[in-house]
């Protein structure tokens, strides 16, 4: 099967129904998509396929076969991700950072597809879960993206 | 099927005795003295014959010896529990004769005399051919291990616990004649016939049942038959040709590969349909699964779906209040789009579980999740989360009701209180692969 | 300035010191960022015996600079940490420690965690663990002279080269200056000659008046944020080494049974992808090529178990038990219990009053349920050393363990400690809890580097829960409605004698902390332990024991305020009459909240609201907390949280914010929705689906004022955390009329 990943095409042999998740993580070596749950309720998995928020450990590989897949690797890549962390940063959201991959995939996909969320959509979009708690820096740093 | 009948209203059935004579009579098997070997062909085919029938599904649970029983059925009088069904002398049925065999299997009756309640399903499995019967019988004595496990007592009282009015129910509702083949059909449809309402007790689930828990149709001629009932808190839907509610819109071949499998684009099995496949379905061969998807698409749909189910272009209602949690909890798998994914994760769109007019198998399946399918030995790659401890009956009723008014399905809305009911009669799926042995 | 065995994370995480497979596995890009950064090639000497041998005597942990900092070329210094970093910001504050000493600015620093070794033993107390909220309070003052030596020992060798006294010389972040002539030179220029001098002693260094810190005491910016932000942030799931294989295990269904038989095992092994399948203790596992396989292979095994001997003393969970029972159970045990602390009389102070309250609390079991599943990497070379990558919080302890497991020297066994995903007392040394001894056991049968990883179901079977305890109080009043006597009988067993699998000669301080310890000046208090154990494999969670016995008390205590129809808080101020340092704080907190009101009231929005004040002592830290709660749907709302926390001094005021955010979250969720139960020997919750963690939407405002009394220095971590329930707790016992007597509130049903 041919994937497409952060720009480039990788060819991977596994399963139709194996997890996008394991392929990027141990295949490619991307390891900044992290595993949580495995069941699809934490989001620390998740990543961009067309542009869409996707939780990596619930797709299975068959289904994402040439559409364009984004990992956080290649988060700074455009002017959106860059800003993006660039929030992060400035609002110090992580702790232990494990999950903020997956937090910052979905804000990244939320603020591309709207540019200017309301607090209604960010509420929607933004239900990955932090154990550390971060989930006020989060919101914070989203708001001052939303704002522009 | 599991737990099947359930709900038997014996209260209904307690009649002015008919004849002491007819109710204790010893029913008369045409197998009494038929010379049999039980040879290791005949074991195995027993052993087949048992998955068609699949006996384990009730006779054994995780854990215990195989067919030691054990498994309770909650009725609205009490706990009935299935019995030791192992060669075991005397906790088993290790001193039954063929025809005491036989009679328990195709009438009800133990080797006792006592009637059977009909949780066993023998009003199906009077369908049975003397040849399978007496296969089976090969397989009880030789190919399972006995177990000295007592069976439990049953918990209904007094007078609800009189077994022979079962008689009086049995005569009105049971057939008592093995499958005739029907003139006219290929030996193929004949073939899936004698599975579907023999063995295979299809109708124990999925054909409705009446004031006295009967079912309506024992076979094709009604068109009750397989047309979809409410069981365990499941809705088993209809198997005719209905294109929303039954297998209108599935071919043969993708009949079939849902009964090896687990799973086709349509659907993935879930609910009861999941210890049937897991322990019966997919054992059966190639020829005899064929057989059945012959025979169910001959059965014609009642006629009320309306048009077969198509992907609706109206736009989806993203503002309803069911649609912020459908998509915060379900779309991650089953898409925005409720399509699913592939065959692994079933569709929500066009799902008959979504247009039928009986809810439960959404409530179900979203409180507490789906047992693990395994097949082939390999638990499946992803399982349904239970979701009872995450969402409110309200939340629960909002996004089904979003899922069954979405995409073109045309359900109805879920109330808060069908979630409630379910809620605190059920528990949630286990996440571990649950293996039942028969040997 | 660096032991060049230890040289760079990179080396750590790929030994080999060349990217595994690069050009078929393309992971470049995620092991950029920190990695690229410690690339640079070290110049550190390794110590040799002599020179150690000129290390002021005797030895002393935290003294020997060049265990602890590397000065590169470019002007960065890598530091090897004590303390491992999950999230609470210990590497930034220590690199704001020592930069503060050393003159470089924090920005500059790189920290990783440092191999076992006595170096690093630097506590107060001796040893090393990251935990109790120690770290920077018990290691403070000897971070900064090990910061001022490094500077001395830049400037000495600047000295030497420029051959003029050491007192004219002075630095600037980064570079040693000397004014008289202008030269100067940056520390990376001089780290090779410095690195070759003695280590002044370090107890006669002269340290920066603090009225002049510039980093210490300042928010400055985390150093491991961008990189946890963009996906660069290693943790033990991520290492890989170089032919290594994966696994997955099944766990006994309950804990203290072994494998007896698997009925399909050579089915398994002919599953595409499966290398090996093996008996462990207590488990089964698959090895394959990838994790996926071997996680679906491993849950296909068909497994019959056997329950332990009757000699067997391991712990074990019996298939009869459930939580619920278990709880009645507590609750129905007779006896007083072993008294823990005492003053007066309590008896009589009861029997004589006019006014007695009693009631019965409980709390219930808690998973950790960090981010990160365990996992663990463990490969043999050819000569049989091992080396281990294992999530853990105590290098040393470990090491030692897997030392005992193996029969191995120490010496040939090189423990890796990565990043952690998740603390909260998950990675402390329990039996049965941590997939290491697997993944050692398995590298050995297989041949070749095994990682294995737990998935999160695997993981709540055998994390170890933070206890329960059901809690009998009585309580006595005056005629003004004041507390004059409370008795607290805890029927519990403590993680520590959880772990220990006994209940020692002494009571186990953590099983009682919150309910002893209190400030309060009752004249007659009691209060004891009534040991009962539990089936359950327990051990320590985020403020241990405060988590669960300051809400007891605090929410007892309202309920004492509510009998004796007074004020909560001003039942407090009253208690706490003549200890400035608790009136004040409690002050500050009510004025934080915009002036104590309890209501109920209507807030803007319509709802009806109430708050609930509560404190506690966690951890040498003092804290109080207001909280504002309603009820939406039935269920509880809490909106504001303001905490003012006196840690005696600190180090990163935005850290602290974060973390008092931290606990605050986890403090609702314990509050809100988290429990762990029972039922025939199993946990129901397996997963997050049915063990709700906190999620977004019920995450409330956090308000927090740091007081900086001067007091011995308390922890950071922890403190924030045990105040929350109780104060939430009394919230909404004002607010519904419903006393709020256990935790999680999702089991109690509200009028909306």
């Amino acid at each position: 099967m041919e994937l497409k990943i952060n720009g480039s095409t990788h060819q991977v042999d596994a399963a139709p129904e194996t997890p996008l998740l394991w392929l990027i993580r141990e295949d490619l070596g991307l390891t900044g998509t992290k595993f949580g749950c495995g069941l699809a309720q934490c989001g620390a998995c998740t990543v961009m396929v067309d542009g869409m928020a996707v939780r990596s450990c619930v797709t299975p590989v068959e289904g994402v076969v040439g559409r364009e897949i984004r990992t956080i690797e290649s988060i700074e890549s455009d002017a959106l991700g860059q800003r993006v962390v660039a929030a992060w940063v400035k609002h110090q959201v992580a702790q232990c950072g494990y999950c903020q991959s997956g937090q910052v995939m979905a804000a990244t996909a939320l603020l591309q597809r709207t540019p200017r969320p309301t607090d209604a959509e960010i509420a929607a979009a933004m239900t990955n879960l932090c154990r550390c708690g971060t989930y006020n820096a989060i919101k914070t740093a989203i708001h001052e993206l939303a704002a522009g | 099927m599991k737990k099947a009948m359930t709900c038997l209203a014996l209260g209904g059935v307690v009649l002015v005795a008919g004849g002491a004579w007819f109710v204790n009579r010893v029913v008369y098997s045409p197998l009494a003295d038929a010379p049999l070997a039980l040879s290791p062909a005949l074991i195995e085919k027993g052993e087949y014959v048992a998955r068609l029938g699949d006996c384990v599904a009730c006779h054994s649970v995780a854990g215990n010896p195989p067919f030691s029983g054990g498994l309770e059925m909650a009725t609205p009088m009490g706990s009935i529990f299935a019995t030791n069904i192992t060669p075991d002398k005397r906790s088993g049925i290790g001193n039954y004769s063929l025809d005491d065999f036989d009679r328990a299997v195709r009438q009800g009756v133990a080797a006792d005399g006592h009637r059977l309640y009909p949780a066993m399903p023998y009003p199906s499995f009077s369908k049975f051919s003397d040849d399978d019967v007496k296969a089976l019988y090969a397989f009880f004595m030789k190919g399972v291990t006995p177990a000295d496990v007592p069976n439990k007592q049953s918990e209904i009282p007094w007078p609800f616990n009189m077994r022979w009015p079962l008689a009086l129910w049995n005569a009105a509702f049971a057939d008592s004649d093995p499958y005739q083949a029907k003139p006219g059909q290929d030996e193929q449809w004949n073939r899936g016939a004698y599975i579907v309402q023999g063995p295979g007790h299809c109708g124990s689930c999925h054909t409705p049942r009446s004031i006295t828990m009967n079912e309506k149709a024992l076979d094709e001629r009604n068109a009750n038959y397989l047309s979809g009932a409410l069981i365990d808190g499941w809705y088993a839907p209809s198997l005719r040709q209905d294109p929303n509610t039954g297998l209108g819109r599935w071919s043969e071949p993708e009949i079939v590969q849902y009964l090896k499998t687990g799973r086709n684009v349509h659907s993935v099995v879930t609910g009861s349909m999941t210890e049937a496949f897991n322990n019966s379905t997919q054992y059966m061969s190639d020829d005899d699964l064929g057989a059945i998807a012959h025979y169910l698409a001959s059965l014609p749909g009642n006629g009320k779906d309306g048009p077969p189910w198509t992907p609706s272009p109206a736009p989806v209602a993203w503002s309803s209040p069911g649609a912020k949690t459908y998509l915060a909890k379900c779309s991650s798998c089953h898409g925005q789009d409720g399509r699913g994914q592939g065959q692994w994760i079933p569709p929500l769109a066009g799902a008959s579980s979504s247009m039928v007019s009986e809810s439960s198998t959404g409530i179900n399946a979203t409180l507490n999740g789906s047992d693990r399918v395994i097949a082939s030995g390999l638990p499946d790659a992803y399982r349904m989360p239970p979701y009872r401890n995450q969402l409110t009956d309200q939340e629960i009723a909002d996004a089904l009701t979003f899922v069954r008014s979405s995409w073109g399905n045309q359900g109805n809305a879920v109330e808060a209180n069908e979630v409630r009911t379910l809620r605190d009669k059920t528990d949630p799926a286990s996440p571990d692969p649950i293996i039942l042995h028969m040997r | 300035m660096m032991d060049s065995e230890h040289a760079s994370v990179r080396d750590n995480l790929f030994p080999d010191n060349k990217p595994v497979n690069i050009s078929r596995r393309k992971f470049l890009l995620a092991s950029a960022g920190i990695m690229a950064g410690a690339l640079v090639i070290s110049f550190g000497i390794p110590i040799q015996p002599a020179r150690a041998a000129q290390m002021p005597k005797p030895f002393v942990p935290g003294t020997r600079v060049p265990a602890f900092l590397e000065i590169r070329p470019d002007n960065t210094a890598r530091l090897l940490s004590p303390f491992i970093e999950g999230g609470q910001g210990i590497f930034t504050a220590l690199a704001q420690i020592i930069g503060e000493e050393l003159d470089l600015d924090p920005a500059q620093f790189v920290v990783e965690n440092a191999p076992p070794g006595d170096d690093y033993k630097v506590m107060e107390k001796g040893g090393r663990f990251t935990g109790g909220s120690n770290s920077v309070r018990s290691s403070y003052t000897t971070m900064r002279k090990l910061g001022a030596a490094g500077r001395l020992m830049l400037m000495q060798a600047a000295a030497n080269e420029w051959k003029v006294p050491v007192q004219q010389l002075t630095t600037e972040p980064g570079k040693v200056i000397h004014q008289p002539s202008g030269r100067s030179a940056t520390y990376g220029e001089l780290a090779t000659a410095a690195v070759a001098l003695p280590v002044p002693d370090t107890d006669a260094v002269a340290l920066r008046d603090p009225a002049q810190f510039r980093w210490i005491g300042k928010p400055v910016q985390r150093i491991d944020v961008r990189d946890k932000s963009t996906g660069k942030a290693m943790y033990t799931i991520d290492a890989r080494v170089e032919n290594m294989l994966y696994a997955a295990v099944q766990h006994a269904p309950r804990l203290g049974l072994e494998v007896g038989s698997l009925r399909n095992e050579a089915h398994v092994r002919q599953i595409k992808g499966v290398h090996a399948v093996e008996w462990l203790s207590g488990a089964v596992a698959v090895v394959a090529d990838r994790w996926w396989i071997a996680k679906r292979a491993v849950e296909a095994l068909q497994v019959d178990w056997l329950e332990p001997g009757p000699q067997s003393t391991a712990r074990y969970m019996s298939a009869e038990f459930s939580t619920e029972a278990f709880v009645k159970h507590l609750g129905e045990l007779p006896g007083e219990g072993e008294t823990a602390e005492t003053k007066g009389d309590v008896g009589s102070a009861i029997s004589g009053a006019g006014k007695t309250v009693s009631a019965v609390y409980h709390t219930q079991n808690l998973n950790h349920a960090q981010l990160e599943p365990p996992s663990a990497l463990a490969r043999f070379d050819d000569a049989g050393n091992l080396e281990v990558w294992l999530p853990n919080q105590a290098p040393d302890l470990f090491l030692a363990d897997i030392a005992r497991q193996t029969g191995l020297d120490p010496s040939r066994i090189k423990l890796h400690s990565p990043l952690l995903g998740g603390f909260f007392g998950r990675h402390f040394l329990y039996p049965n809890a941590s997939p290491y001894p697997q993944a050692i056991q398995l590298a050995k049968a297989v041949g070749r580097p095994v990682k294995v990883i737990w998935s999160r179901e695997e993981e709540f079977l055998r994390d170890v829960l933070r206890p329960l305890a059901v809690v009998r109080f009585r309580g006595a009043l005056d005629a003004q409605g004041t507390p004059v006597a409370i008795e607290a009988i805890s029927v519990t067993e403590g993680p520590t004698e959880g772990i220990a699998n006994k209940h020692g000669a002494q009571l186990d301080p953590t099983a009682l902390e919150g309910l002893t310890g209190k400030r309060y000046d009752i004249p007659h208090k009691r209060i004891a332990q009534l040991y009962q154990q539990t089936h359950v494999a327990l051990g320590y969670w985020r403020s241990v024991g405060n988590s669960i016995n300051d809400f007891l008390y605090e929410a007892f205590l309202d309920e004492l305020a509510d009998t004796g129809q007074v004020d909560p808080y001003e039942m407090r101020l009253k208690l706490l009459r003549g200890n400035d340092r608790l009136t004040h704080l409690l002050q500050e907190v009510a004025a934080l909240s915009g002036g104590w009101k309890r209501g109920p009231f209507t807030a803007e929005d319509g709802s009806r609201r109430a708050r609930g004040v509560a404190m506690a002592s966690p951890f040498g830290t003092e804290t109080a907390v207001i909280a504002e709660v309603s009820i939406e749907h039935g269920k509880v709302r809490v909106h504001d949280i303001w905490q003012a926390i006196d840690p005696g001094s600190i180090v990163n005021p935005a850290i602290v914010d974060a973390q008092v955010n931290s606990a605050v979250a986890l403090g609702l969720s314990q509050t809100l929705v988290e429990q762990a139960v029972y039922k025939n020997g199993m946990p129901v919750a397996r997963n997050y689906d049915l063990y709700r963690i906190l999620p977004p939407d019920l995450m409330a405002k956090v308000h927090v004022k740091v007081i900086e009394s001067g007091a011995k220095m308390g922890g950071i971590g922890e403190p924030p955390l045990p105040a929350v329930a109780p104060a939430v707790a009394n919230a909404v016992s004002h607010l519904t009329g419903q006393r709020i007597r256990s935790m999680p509130l999702s089991t109690y049903t509200f009028d909306t």
